[in-house]
Protein backbone atom coordinates (compact mmCIF):
# COMPACT_ATOMS: atom_id res chain seq x y z
CA UNK A 1 0.00 0.00 0.00
CA UNK A 2 0.68 3.49 -0.60
CA UNK A 3 1.99 6.31 1.67
CA UNK A 4 -1.16 8.40 1.94
CA UNK A 5 0.23 10.64 4.79
CA UNK A 6 -3.25 12.11 4.26
CA UNK A 7 -4.54 13.85 7.82
CA UNK A 8 -8.25 12.18 8.55
CA UNK A 9 -10.76 14.97 10.35
CA UNK A 10 -7.65 17.25 11.03
CA UNK A 11 -6.18 15.41 13.17
CA UNK A 12 -2.27 14.43 12.36
CA UNK A 13 -2.21 10.72 13.04
CA UNK A 14 0.62 9.63 15.28
CA UNK A 15 1.81 5.97 15.77
CA UNK A 16 3.03 5.89 18.99
CA UNK A 17 5.81 3.13 19.97
CA UNK A 18 4.50 2.73 23.78
CA UNK A 19 7.24 0.10 23.84
CA UNK A 20 10.52 1.99 22.94
CA UNK A 21 12.58 4.02 25.79
CA UNK A 22 13.91 3.85 29.17
CA UNK A 23 10.72 4.84 31.08
CA UNK A 24 8.28 2.83 28.33
CA UNK A 25 5.52 2.30 28.61
CA UNK A 26 4.58 4.49 31.26
CA UNK A 27 6.34 7.72 30.29
CA UNK A 28 5.76 7.18 26.84
CA UNK A 29 1.23 6.91 27.77
CA UNK A 30 1.61 10.23 30.06
CA UNK A 31 3.39 12.25 27.17
CA UNK A 32 0.90 10.72 24.85
CA UNK A 33 -2.14 11.66 26.55
CA UNK A 34 -0.79 15.43 27.55
CA UNK A 35 -0.40 15.36 23.50
CA UNK A 36 -3.63 14.22 22.81
CA UNK A 37 -5.72 17.35 24.96
CA UNK A 38 -4.66 19.12 21.53
CA UNK A 39 -7.48 19.08 19.23
CA UNK A 40 -5.37 18.25 16.38
CA UNK A 41 -4.14 14.96 17.05
CA UNK A 42 -4.81 11.36 17.37
CA UNK A 43 -2.78 9.11 18.93
CA UNK A 44 -1.86 5.13 18.34
CA UNK A 45 -0.26 3.43 21.16
CA UNK A 46 1.24 0.63 19.84
CA UNK A 47 2.56 -2.07 22.24
CA UNK A 48 0.54 -5.35 24.63
CA UNK A 49 -3.37 -4.19 25.20
CA UNK A 50 -3.55 -4.99 28.39
CA UNK A 51 -0.15 -3.12 29.96
CA UNK A 52 -1.22 -0.03 27.30
CA UNK A 53 -4.73 -0.41 29.27
CA UNK A 54 -3.31 -0.34 32.64
CA UNK A 55 -1.22 3.10 31.79
CA UNK A 56 -4.08 4.75 30.42
CA UNK A 57 -6.46 3.73 33.36
CA UNK A 58 -3.50 5.60 35.48
CA UNK A 59 -3.82 8.63 33.49
CA UNK A 60 -7.77 8.32 34.37
CA UNK A 61 -7.86 7.54 30.06
CA UNK A 62 -9.64 4.78 28.71
CA UNK A 63 -9.04 3.74 25.62
CA UNK A 64 -10.89 5.77 22.99
CA UNK A 65 -11.72 9.23 21.75
CA UNK A 66 -8.22 10.00 20.73
CA UNK A 67 -5.93 7.56 22.30
CA UNK A 68 -6.15 4.56 20.55
CA UNK A 69 -4.60 1.13 21.22
CA UNK A 70 -3.17 -1.03 18.61
CA UNK A 71 -1.64 -4.28 19.23
CA UNK A 72 2.18 -5.38 19.61
CA UNK A 73 2.84 -8.35 21.19
CA UNK A 74 6.46 -7.99 21.07
CA UNK A 75 9.07 -4.71 21.33
CA UNK A 76 12.78 -4.65 20.84
CA UNK A 77 15.17 -4.57 24.07
CA UNK A 78 17.62 -2.30 24.50
CA UNK A 79 20.31 -5.46 24.14
CA UNK A 80 18.86 -6.59 20.98
CA UNK A 81 20.47 -5.72 17.61
CA UNK A 82 18.53 -3.44 15.45
CA UNK A 83 18.80 -6.26 12.77
CA UNK A 84 15.88 -8.09 15.08
CA UNK A 85 14.04 -6.06 13.88
CA UNK A 86 13.09 -7.27 10.57
CA UNK A 87 14.17 -10.94 10.71
CA UNK A 88 13.37 -12.52 14.37
CA UNK A 89 10.38 -9.37 15.88
CA UNK A 90 8.79 -8.16 12.40
CA UNK A 91 5.88 -7.57 14.91
CA UNK A 92 7.37 -5.79 17.46
CA UNK A 93 6.06 -2.42 18.39
CA UNK A 94 8.22 0.00 16.22
CA UNK A 95 7.68 -2.03 13.35
CA UNK A 96 3.82 -2.14 13.74
CA UNK A 97 4.03 1.58 13.83
CA UNK A 98 5.88 1.93 10.67
CA UNK A 99 3.61 -0.38 8.91
CA UNK A 100 0.56 1.83 10.00
CA UNK A 101 3.02 4.90 8.25
CA UNK A 102 3.24 2.53 5.12
CA UNK A 103 -0.53 1.81 5.03
CA UNK A 104 -1.69 4.97 5.62
CA UNK A 105 -3.39 4.52 8.64
CA UNK A 106 -1.58 6.86 10.89
CA UNK A 107 0.43 9.99 9.35
CA UNK A 108 3.76 9.58 11.49
CA UNK A 109 5.92 7.24 13.85
CA UNK A 110 7.48 8.50 17.22
CA UNK A 111 9.74 6.25 19.29
CA UNK A 112 12.33 6.86 21.99
CA UNK A 113 13.37 3.55 21.66
CA UNK A 114 16.74 2.07 20.24
CA UNK A 115 17.65 4.70 17.26
CA UNK A 116 19.39 1.86 15.19
CA UNK A 117 15.59 0.12 15.53
CA UNK A 118 13.32 2.67 14.45
CA UNK A 119 15.90 3.40 11.63
CA UNK A 120 16.10 -0.24 10.33
CA UNK A 121 12.47 -0.43 10.74
CA UNK A 122 11.75 3.13 8.74
CA UNK A 123 14.14 1.62 6.19
CA UNK A 124 12.52 -1.62 5.35
CA UNK A 125 8.57 -1.29 6.51
CA UNK A 126 8.46 2.59 5.52
CA UNK A 127 10.71 2.53 2.62
CA UNK A 128 13.38 5.47 1.33
CA UNK A 129 12.94 8.07 -0.63
CA UNK A 130 13.86 7.60 -4.62
CA UNK A 131 17.88 8.13 -4.83
CA UNK A 132 18.23 7.87 -0.86
CA UNK A 133 19.83 5.40 0.78
CA UNK A 134 19.51 5.49 4.41
CA UNK A 135 18.20 8.13 6.39
CA UNK A 136 19.84 10.82 8.29
CA UNK A 137 19.25 13.15 11.11
CA UNK A 138 19.22 17.34 10.99
CA UNK A 139 19.57 19.86 13.41
CA UNK A 140 20.31 23.28 13.75
CA UNK A 141 23.26 24.84 15.41
CA UNK A 142 20.92 27.15 17.98
CA UNK A 143 21.98 30.31 18.77
CA UNK A 144 25.09 31.11 18.23
CA UNK A 145 24.88 29.88 14.64
CA UNK A 146 21.30 30.47 13.75
CA UNK A 147 21.71 30.05 9.71
CA UNK A 148 23.22 26.49 10.12
CA UNK A 149 22.29 23.53 10.44
CA UNK A 150 24.61 19.83 10.43
CA UNK A 151 23.58 16.69 8.80
CA UNK A 152 24.03 13.69 9.52
CA UNK A 153 24.00 14.08 12.93
CA UNK A 154 23.99 10.31 14.16
CA UNK A 155 21.92 8.09 11.76
CA UNK A 156 24.90 7.03 9.78
CA UNK A 157 28.40 6.13 11.47
CA UNK A 158 29.90 4.73 7.91
CA UNK A 159 29.22 6.38 5.10
CA UNK A 160 29.71 5.52 1.18
CA UNK A 161 30.47 9.44 -1.01
CA UNK A 162 27.17 9.98 -2.53
CA UNK A 163 25.23 9.95 0.47
CA UNK A 164 26.54 13.19 1.41
CA UNK A 165 24.86 14.91 -1.58
CA UNK A 166 21.16 13.13 0.03
CA UNK A 167 22.59 14.82 3.28
CA UNK A 168 23.28 18.05 1.55
CA UNK A 169 19.56 17.61 0.15
CA UNK A 170 18.17 17.38 3.61
CA UNK A 171 20.15 19.54 4.95
CA UNK A 172 19.01 22.19 2.07
CA UNK A 173 15.30 21.03 2.61
CA UNK A 174 15.52 22.33 6.32
CA UNK A 175 17.08 25.34 6.03
CA UNK A 176 14.56 26.62 3.71
CA UNK A 177 11.54 24.74 5.66
CA UNK A 178 12.49 25.86 8.95
CA UNK A 179 15.37 28.77 8.91
CA UNK A 180 13.82 30.60 5.79
CA UNK A 181 17.49 30.55 3.56
CA UNK A 182 16.08 30.82 0.14
CA UNK A 183 19.16 29.45 -1.02
CA UNK A 184 21.14 27.75 1.56
CA UNK A 185 25.22 27.39 1.40
CA UNK A 186 26.40 24.02 1.31
CA UNK A 187 29.70 22.90 2.75
CA UNK A 188 31.65 19.37 3.20
CA UNK A 189 33.27 19.30 6.98
CA UNK A 190 36.82 18.18 6.44
CA UNK A 191 40.13 19.29 7.87
CA UNK A 192 41.19 21.46 4.86
CA UNK A 193 39.66 24.08 2.75
CA UNK A 194 41.85 22.37 -0.38
CA UNK A 195 39.90 19.58 -2.28
CA UNK A 196 42.59 17.21 -1.47
CA UNK A 197 42.16 17.52 2.55
CA UNK A 198 39.83 15.09 4.47
CA UNK A 199 40.23 10.99 4.06
CA UNK A 200 38.96 9.13 1.17
CA UNK A 201 35.01 8.94 1.27
CA UNK A 202 35.12 12.80 2.01
CA UNK A 203 37.71 13.69 -1.00
CA UNK A 204 34.93 11.46 -3.11
CA UNK A 205 32.10 13.55 -1.54
CA UNK A 206 33.87 16.52 -2.41
CA UNK A 207 34.12 15.69 -6.07
CA UNK A 208 30.03 14.35 -6.15
CA UNK A 209 28.92 17.96 -4.67
CA UNK A 210 30.87 19.99 -6.29
CA UNK A 211 29.39 18.56 -9.70
CA UNK A 212 26.11 17.97 -8.54
CA UNK A 213 24.51 21.55 -9.50
CA UNK A 214 24.01 22.34 -5.36
CA UNK A 215 24.72 25.68 -3.99
CA UNK A 216 28.07 23.96 -2.93
CA UNK A 217 31.05 25.93 -1.53
CA UNK A 218 33.82 24.13 -0.63
CA UNK A 219 34.73 22.87 2.58
CA UNK A 220 35.04 24.07 6.13
CA UNK A 221 36.99 23.10 8.63
CA UNK A 222 35.80 22.80 12.70
CA UNK A 223 36.77 26.44 13.40
CA UNK A 224 34.33 27.84 10.23
CA UNK A 225 31.17 25.74 12.21
CA UNK A 226 29.67 28.77 13.84
CA UNK A 227 31.10 31.29 11.74
CA UNK A 228 28.15 31.62 9.19
CA UNK A 229 30.24 30.54 6.18
CA UNK A 230 28.04 27.43 5.49
CA UNK A 231 24.28 27.11 6.36
CA UNK A 232 24.37 23.94 5.81
CA UNK A 233 27.09 21.40 6.74
CA UNK A 234 27.33 18.18 5.70
CA UNK A 235 29.29 15.55 7.49
CA UNK A 236 29.02 11.19 7.94
CA UNK A 237 27.28 10.81 11.65
CA UNK A 238 30.31 9.33 12.79
CA UNK A 239 32.07 12.93 13.12
CA UNK A 240 28.45 15.05 13.21
CA UNK A 241 27.54 13.45 16.30
CA UNK A 242 30.82 14.04 17.95
CA UNK A 243 30.57 17.63 17.02
CA UNK A 244 27.70 17.70 18.74
CA UNK A 245 27.77 16.07 21.76
CA UNK A 246 30.59 18.34 22.34
CA UNK A 247 28.65 21.46 21.64
CA UNK A 248 25.95 20.17 23.98
CA UNK A 249 28.39 20.23 26.60
CA UNK A 250 30.33 23.48 25.71
CA UNK A 251 27.46 25.68 27.76
CA UNK A 252 28.25 23.63 31.37
CA UNK A 253 31.88 23.53 31.40
CA UNK A 254 32.07 26.67 30.63
CA UNK A 255 29.90 27.69 33.85
CA UNK A 256 32.34 25.27 35.82
CA UNK A 257 35.02 26.76 34.24
CA UNK A 258 34.09 30.57 35.31
CA UNK A 259 32.44 29.40 38.61
CA UNK A 260 36.06 28.05 39.82
CA UNK A 261 38.22 31.22 38.45
CA UNK A 262 35.60 33.42 40.23
CA UNK A 263 35.27 31.68 43.50
CA UNK A 264 37.40 34.04 45.18
CA UNK A 265 34.61 36.70 44.39
CA UNK A 266 31.26 35.81 45.08
CA UNK A 267 29.27 38.92 43.39
CA UNK A 268 30.80 38.17 40.14
CA UNK A 269 30.26 34.11 40.41
CA UNK A 270 26.88 34.98 41.06
CA UNK A 271 26.29 37.38 38.08
CA UNK A 272 28.26 34.35 36.31
CA UNK A 273 25.85 31.83 36.88
CA UNK A 274 22.85 33.92 35.84
CA UNK A 275 24.25 35.03 32.72
CA UNK A 276 25.12 31.00 32.00
CA UNK A 277 21.43 29.76 33.17
CA UNK A 278 20.00 32.69 30.71
CA UNK A 279 22.85 32.28 27.79
CA UNK A 280 23.90 28.73 27.56
CA UNK A 281 20.73 26.52 26.60
CA UNK A 282 22.06 28.32 22.90
CA UNK A 283 24.43 25.70 22.70
CA UNK A 284 21.65 23.37 22.43
CA UNK A 285 21.64 21.51 18.97
CA UNK A 286 17.72 21.89 18.37
CA UNK A 287 15.66 19.16 16.30
CA UNK A 288 13.45 22.57 15.08
CA UNK A 289 13.22 24.29 18.37
CA UNK A 290 15.03 23.91 22.02
CA UNK A 291 11.94 22.43 23.62
CA UNK A 292 11.87 19.60 21.32
CA UNK A 293 13.30 16.56 22.12
CA UNK A 294 15.26 14.06 19.18
CA UNK A 295 14.71 14.68 15.94
CA UNK A 296 13.05 13.60 12.19
CA UNK A 297 14.68 10.74 10.41
CA UNK A 298 15.16 12.66 6.73
CA UNK A 299 14.83 10.75 3.57
CA UNK A 300 12.51 8.08 4.76
CA UNK A 301 9.26 8.36 2.65
CA UNK A 302 7.43 9.50 5.93
CA UNK A 303 7.27 11.55 8.82
CA UNK A 304 9.60 9.40 11.03
CA UNK A 305 10.64 11.02 14.82
CA UNK A 306 13.37 9.53 17.28
CA UNK A 307 13.26 10.85 21.02
CA UNK A 308 15.96 10.77 23.42
CA UNK A 309 15.88 7.21 25.02
CA UNK A 310 15.67 9.25 28.21
CA UNK A 311 12.56 11.35 27.75
CA UNK A 312 10.06 11.78 30.44
CA UNK A 313 6.44 12.68 29.72
CA UNK A 314 6.94 16.49 28.59
CA UNK A 315 9.38 15.62 25.93
CA UNK A 316 6.92 12.74 24.90
CA UNK A 317 4.65 15.18 24.45
CA UNK A 318 6.72 17.60 22.61
CA UNK A 319 8.29 15.17 20.42
CA UNK A 320 4.72 14.04 19.29
CA UNK A 321 3.54 17.96 18.73
CA UNK A 322 7.08 18.46 16.36
CA UNK A 323 6.17 14.88 14.31
CA UNK A 324 2.57 16.28 14.21
CA UNK A 325 4.01 19.83 12.49
CA UNK A 326 6.47 17.83 10.64
CA UNK A 327 3.18 16.46 8.93
CA UNK A 328 1.81 19.55 9.11
CA UNK A 329 4.71 21.16 7.38
CA UNK A 330 4.81 18.73 3.94
CA UNK A 331 8.67 18.18 5.17
CA UNK A 332 8.20 14.75 3.22
CA UNK A 333 6.71 16.36 0.02
CA UNK A 334 9.41 18.89 0.27
CA UNK A 335 12.10 16.70 0.48
CA UNK A 336 10.90 14.74 -2.55
CA UNK A 337 10.44 17.92 -4.78
CA UNK A 338 14.20 18.31 -3.82
CA UNK A 339 15.07 15.37 -4.73
CA UNK A 340 12.99 14.85 -7.81
CA UNK A 341 14.38 18.29 -8.97
CA UNK A 342 18.02 17.63 -8.54
CA UNK A 343 17.47 13.99 -10.10
CA UNK A 344 16.46 15.93 -13.32
CA UNK A 345 19.21 17.86 -12.99
CA UNK A 346 17.97 20.96 -11.66
CA UNK A 347 19.01 23.18 -8.72
CA UNK A 348 17.65 22.06 -5.20
CA UNK B 1 16.71 -15.18 -15.26
CA UNK B 2 18.78 -17.32 -13.82
CA UNK B 3 19.02 -17.64 -9.92
CA UNK B 4 22.42 -16.38 -9.64
CA UNK B 5 21.33 -12.84 -11.91
CA UNK B 6 18.11 -12.67 -9.96
CA UNK B 7 20.15 -12.78 -6.69
CA UNK B 8 22.73 -10.48 -8.30
CA UNK B 9 20.19 -8.08 -9.00
CA UNK B 10 19.11 -7.82 -5.59
CA UNK B 11 22.26 -7.26 -4.43
CA UNK B 12 22.70 -4.63 -6.55
CA UNK B 13 19.64 -2.54 -5.42
CA UNK B 14 20.53 -2.88 -2.27
CA UNK B 15 23.55 -1.90 -1.82
CA UNK B 16 23.79 0.65 -4.82
CA UNK B 17 26.50 -1.05 -6.05
CA UNK B 18 27.22 -1.85 -9.78
CA UNK B 19 26.29 -4.89 -10.07
CA UNK B 20 28.93 -5.86 -13.12
CA UNK B 21 31.82 -5.78 -9.78
CA UNK B 22 29.48 -8.98 -8.19
CA UNK B 23 31.46 -11.89 -8.71
CA UNK B 24 31.04 -15.70 -7.13
CA UNK B 25 34.11 -14.48 -5.49
CA UNK B 26 32.41 -11.23 -4.31
CA UNK B 27 32.68 -11.16 -0.26
CA UNK B 28 29.83 -8.71 1.39
CA UNK B 29 32.28 -6.69 2.86
CA UNK B 30 33.76 -5.97 -0.98
CA UNK B 31 30.57 -5.14 -2.62
CA UNK B 32 30.24 -2.58 0.66
CA UNK B 33 27.07 -4.69 2.04
CA UNK B 34 26.74 -3.74 5.55
CA UNK B 35 24.97 -5.93 8.10
CA UNK B 36 21.45 -4.11 7.21
CA UNK B 37 22.25 -4.76 3.48
CA UNK B 38 22.73 -8.28 4.13
CA UNK B 39 19.40 -8.68 6.36
CA UNK B 40 17.52 -6.56 3.63
CA UNK B 41 18.76 -8.73 0.62
CA UNK B 42 18.10 -12.02 2.57
CA UNK B 43 14.65 -10.85 3.29
CA UNK B 44 14.47 -10.14 -0.57
CA UNK B 45 16.02 -13.46 -1.42
CA UNK B 46 13.38 -15.37 0.85
CA UNK B 47 10.26 -13.37 -0.94
CA UNK B 48 10.95 -13.74 -4.10
CA UNK B 49 12.35 -17.53 -4.09
CA UNK B 50 9.72 -18.70 -1.41
CA UNK B 51 12.18 -19.72 0.32
CA UNK B 52 13.09 -19.12 4.27
CA UNK B 53 16.98 -19.14 5.19
CA UNK B 54 17.68 -19.05 8.62
CA UNK B 55 20.21 -16.95 10.32
CA UNK B 56 22.43 -19.93 11.27
CA UNK B 57 23.07 -20.94 7.31
CA UNK B 58 22.63 -16.98 6.37
CA UNK B 59 26.24 -16.57 8.85
CA UNK B 60 28.01 -19.40 6.96
CA UNK B 61 27.97 -17.35 3.48
CA UNK B 62 31.75 -16.48 2.76
CA UNK B 63 30.97 -14.61 -0.71
CA UNK B 64 28.44 -13.94 -2.79
CA UNK B 65 28.87 -17.79 -4.95
CA UNK B 66 27.99 -19.58 -1.85
CA UNK B 67 24.90 -17.81 -1.07
CA UNK B 68 24.03 -18.06 -4.69
CA UNK B 69 24.85 -21.99 -4.02
CA UNK B 70 22.60 -22.20 -0.74
CA UNK B 71 19.72 -20.49 -2.86
CA UNK B 72 19.72 -23.20 -5.74
CA UNK B 73 20.22 -25.72 -3.46
CA UNK B 74 16.88 -24.68 -1.57
CA UNK B 75 14.85 -24.50 -5.16
CA UNK B 76 12.93 -27.28 -6.67
CA UNK B 77 15.10 -28.21 -9.39
CA UNK B 78 12.77 -27.10 -12.11
CA UNK B 79 13.40 -23.47 -11.05
CA UNK B 80 17.27 -23.58 -10.94
CA UNK B 81 17.89 -22.91 -14.38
Amino acid sequence: MENKNTVQNGRVRVAVDAMGGDYAPEEIVKGAVLAAKKEDVEIFLVGPPKLLQQELAKCKVSNGSYVHIVEASEFIKENESPVDVIRRKPNCSVAVAAKMVKSGEADALYSAGSSGAVAISAIQFIGMLDGVYRPALVGSLGSFAPDTVMVDLGANVDCKPDQFLTFAIAGSVYAKRFLNIADPKIALLSTGSEETKGNQVVREAYSLLKSSGLNFVGNIEGGDILNGRANVIVCDGFVGNVVLKFYESIGGYAQVWTEQKLRKHPPLRALARLLFKSLFPATKISGETEKQSGGILWGVDGVVKIAHGASRARQIANGIESAKEAVKAGVVESMKSELARFNQGGKS
Amino acid sequence: MNVEEQIKDILARITRVDKSIITRQSTFKEIKADSLDVVQALVAVEETFGIEIPDEDAQKFQNFGDFVSYVESRLPQKEKV
